[in-house]
């Protein structure tokens, strides 16, 4: 009988992903698509690899976090049901506050509504002393620090563009010999977040690969496969910019901005990947505590996230983001033409990292505040015509309002629950469970 | 309700080409302007003077729309006053090309032959000084993509380097061509000079306003 209160969550969890995939694809893919770079069909189809690549291969950290990080669960060992309410509770409240705060027509982090809602449901169902209160101090500092982050990357990032390619008296030649710096430095990041002690729910701990992939190895297969990327891009880009090479200067900047589609599709695929490692964790993570509950009464500590969770979240936000992604990118879409391709390369590689650095820190973040911080520094490095201020506002705005809305909604329907017998009735699904060790 | 919808507001670069255009074709009139004249062909001017109002307009449709998507929420690459103020300028330009068309359609005036070289060769040096600066002003787009600077702003700074000493070389023609009609004064009647003192003060307004549009162009290179 316990599937059926796993088959519940799990539903919950799908609803949950389903709502990241479908509200976020934006962040990513926005920049390459209003830059003309690919159509809304190709961004979806490449938003959906790299999203469901980035939650299984990279999005164990933070759904250990959410799991396990926020709430301790040894303080509920001796009332598991309590725990899996409260996880349902949290899923549904985050599920409901995105709902609300759309309809509201307000930005909404998925991040900061699970982490409130989990932080929130601990406090009511296990005490304050339950809850990690220096997690939650790191977690909520890296939301004002991973923007800002993001804003630094971005400008040095456009600044570098800018004087390596842009202000060249030959800037087609000059993007040639760029192009593959930029590929290494992308490629790179996207292999190190992997590889880099990494993979660990994919590689049999203890097995021969998991011993040889890790410190200095694995550094050096990210720098390899980076290199390898970058000779290719070099290869590719010499005889076109050799045939360009004679061009009055004119011309050449306005062709200069055709040889960076392909780098800014390559930024958005990493932003996806990047967005799919941090964000799974926000509809999967409550149902793993819950699976580790169910399975052995107990969370565990260092056993790593199953695969299949990480792969349903995945399924889960291709699915938002193929049904509902369409319609949400066509109306961003248009509202952001006036980016060029070189600009989505730094703001794009930008975010990357900032998010996948934070992912393998384990902190949870918001991907569209790293964007914006990104676009941000891109603005400030006079990369754009017209950067609207007020959205730093409303990132400020959000920040009061969704941790303490989540929090509230989820200690709301935990109270609920528990009142309605709910848990009772969860702890007579679960006659099974073995004893505590 | 996306935040990265509402990051991004209309760049004003863009425009400022299409109006840099839309001068440059009002100025573009002005030459056939003053053959119209000499010949006497009173209802060429006439439909002259329409084509460049009509252009005029359109330049100034251009400019509201820069100026109503400036609003202070938007952060730009350059100062907002020196963008501003090298609109204006350039806009003045337009501005000042009507009003000749106008000075002509007001009356049916006749320009005594001895004046007729001169009068073509000043009308010569304002296009020439005009034309310099609008298509170093088309290159706005370009500057913008550089984000003012390199080797794209050192081009557009040489473009315009001989902005100065083109409208002083004109300043001068104008002086001589005003010494010139004053010594024909006998032969002249007071309100035909007059009209060529209005046909002088707006072809030399065409080229100050480019020459002010440039220092305000280069106040927005150097400053970056």
């Amino acid at each position: 009988m316990e599937w059926l209160v796993a088959g519940s969550v799990v539903l919950l969890c799908l609803y949950m992903a389903w709502t990241i995939g479908a509200n976020d694809v934006a962040n990513s893919m926005g920049a390459a698509v209003g830059s003309g770079c690919i159509t809304i069909r190709q961004a979806l189809v490449i938003a959906a690899i790299f999203e469901f690549a980035g939650a299984v291969l990279v999005g164990s950290d933070v759904t250990d976090t959410i799991r396990k990080g926020i709430v301790e669960p040894s303080a509920l060992a001796k009332s598991p049901e309590v725990l899996c309410l409260g996880m349902a509770c949290a899923l549904l409240a985050s599920a409901l506050w995105l709902h609300v705060a759309t309809w509201m027509g307000m930005p909404v982090s998925t991040t900061h509504s699970i982490v409130g809602a989990v932080a929130g449901f601990g406090v009511v169902a296990a005490g304050i002393q339950a809850v990690h209160w220096g997690k939650i101090v790191s977690i909520v500092a890296s939301w004002f620090i991973s923007p800002i982050a993001g804003l630094v990357l971005g400008y040095i990032i456009f600044k570098f563009i800018l004087r390596s390619v842009l202000t060249r008296a030959q800037p087609v030649v000059a993007a040639s010999n760029v192009a593959p710096i930029i590929v290494f430095l992308t490629t790179l990041v996207l292999a190190m977040a992997t590889l880099y002690d990494g993979m660990k729910n994919l590689l049999k701990p203890g097995g021969a690969l998991a011993a040889w992939a890790t410190g200095s190895r694995a550094i050096a297969a990210a720098v390899v496969v980076s290199l390898v990327c970058a000779g290719a891009t070099w290869l590719l880009l010499r005889r076109r910019a050799q045939a360009q090479a004679g061009l009055p200067l004119a011309d050449q900047l306005r062709r200069v901005e055709r040889l960076f589609i392909p780098l800014a599709v390559m930024a958005a695929c990493s932003v996806s990947f990047a967005h799919g490692a941090n964000d799974v964790a926000n509809a999967v993570g409550p149902l793993a505590a819950v699976v580790d509950l169910l399975k052995h009464g107990v969370v565990r500590k260092e056993v790593p996230v199953p695969l299949w969770i990480l792969g349903l979240g995945g399924v889960g936000i291709v699915l938002g983001l193929a049904t509902y992604g369409y319609t949400v990118m066509r109306t961003i879409g248009k509202e952001i033409t006036e980016i060029t391709p070189s600009r989505a390369v730094a703001a794009g590689i930008a975010t990357a990292a900032t998010v996948l650095t934070c992912t393998r820190m384990g902190l949870p973040v918001s991907t569209s505040h790293c964007v914006v911080g990104a676009v941000l520094g891109v603005g400030l490095a006079r990369g754009l015509g017209a950067v609207n201020r007020r959205v730093v506002r409303n990132i400020c705005g959000s920040w009061l309002a969704t941790v303490p809305a989540a929090a509230g909604m989820a200690m709301l329907l935990f109270v609920l629950g528990h009142y309605f017998g709910v848990d009772v009735f969860l702890k007579q699904l679960m006659p099974a469970l073995p004893p505590a060790p | 309700m996306s935040l990265i919808g509402e990051l991004f507001g209309k760049s004003p670069f863009g425009p400022l080409v299409e109006h840099a255009k839309k001068v440059n074709e009002c100025v573009k009139l002005v030459r056939p302007l003053l053959e119209a004249c000499v010949r006497e062909d009173w209802e060429g001017i006439h439909r002259l003077q329409d084509a460049v109002t009509k252009l005029e307009y359109e330049a100034d449709v251009v400019k509201h729309e820069i100026r109503d998507h400036l609003t202070r929420r938007y952060f730009l690459p350059v100062a907002r006053e020196d963008l501003d103020r090298y609109l204006h300028s350039q806009d003045e330009i337009a501005d000042s090309a009507q009003d000749f068309a106008v000075v002509l359609i007001l009356r049916n005036t006749k320009i005594h032959p001895e004046l007729v070289q001169e009068f073509s060769d000043f009308v010569d040096q304002i296009v020439l000084v005009s034309e310099t600066l609008t298509n170093a002003a088309q290159e706005m787009d370009l500057l913008a993509e550089t984000s003012f600077g390199g080797a794209e702003a050192d081009s557009v700074l040489k473009k315009i380097s001989g902005l100065g000493e083109g409208e002083w070389k004109a300043d001068r023609m104008q002086r001589k061509l005003g010494q010139h009609i004053y010594r024909l004064e006998k032969e002249l009647d007071p309100i035909t000079i007059s009209f060529y003192e209005k046909m002088l003060r707006s072809l030399s307004g065409i080229a100050n306003a480019a020459e002010n549009t440039g220092d305000m162009l280069r106040a927005m290179i150097v400053k970056s």
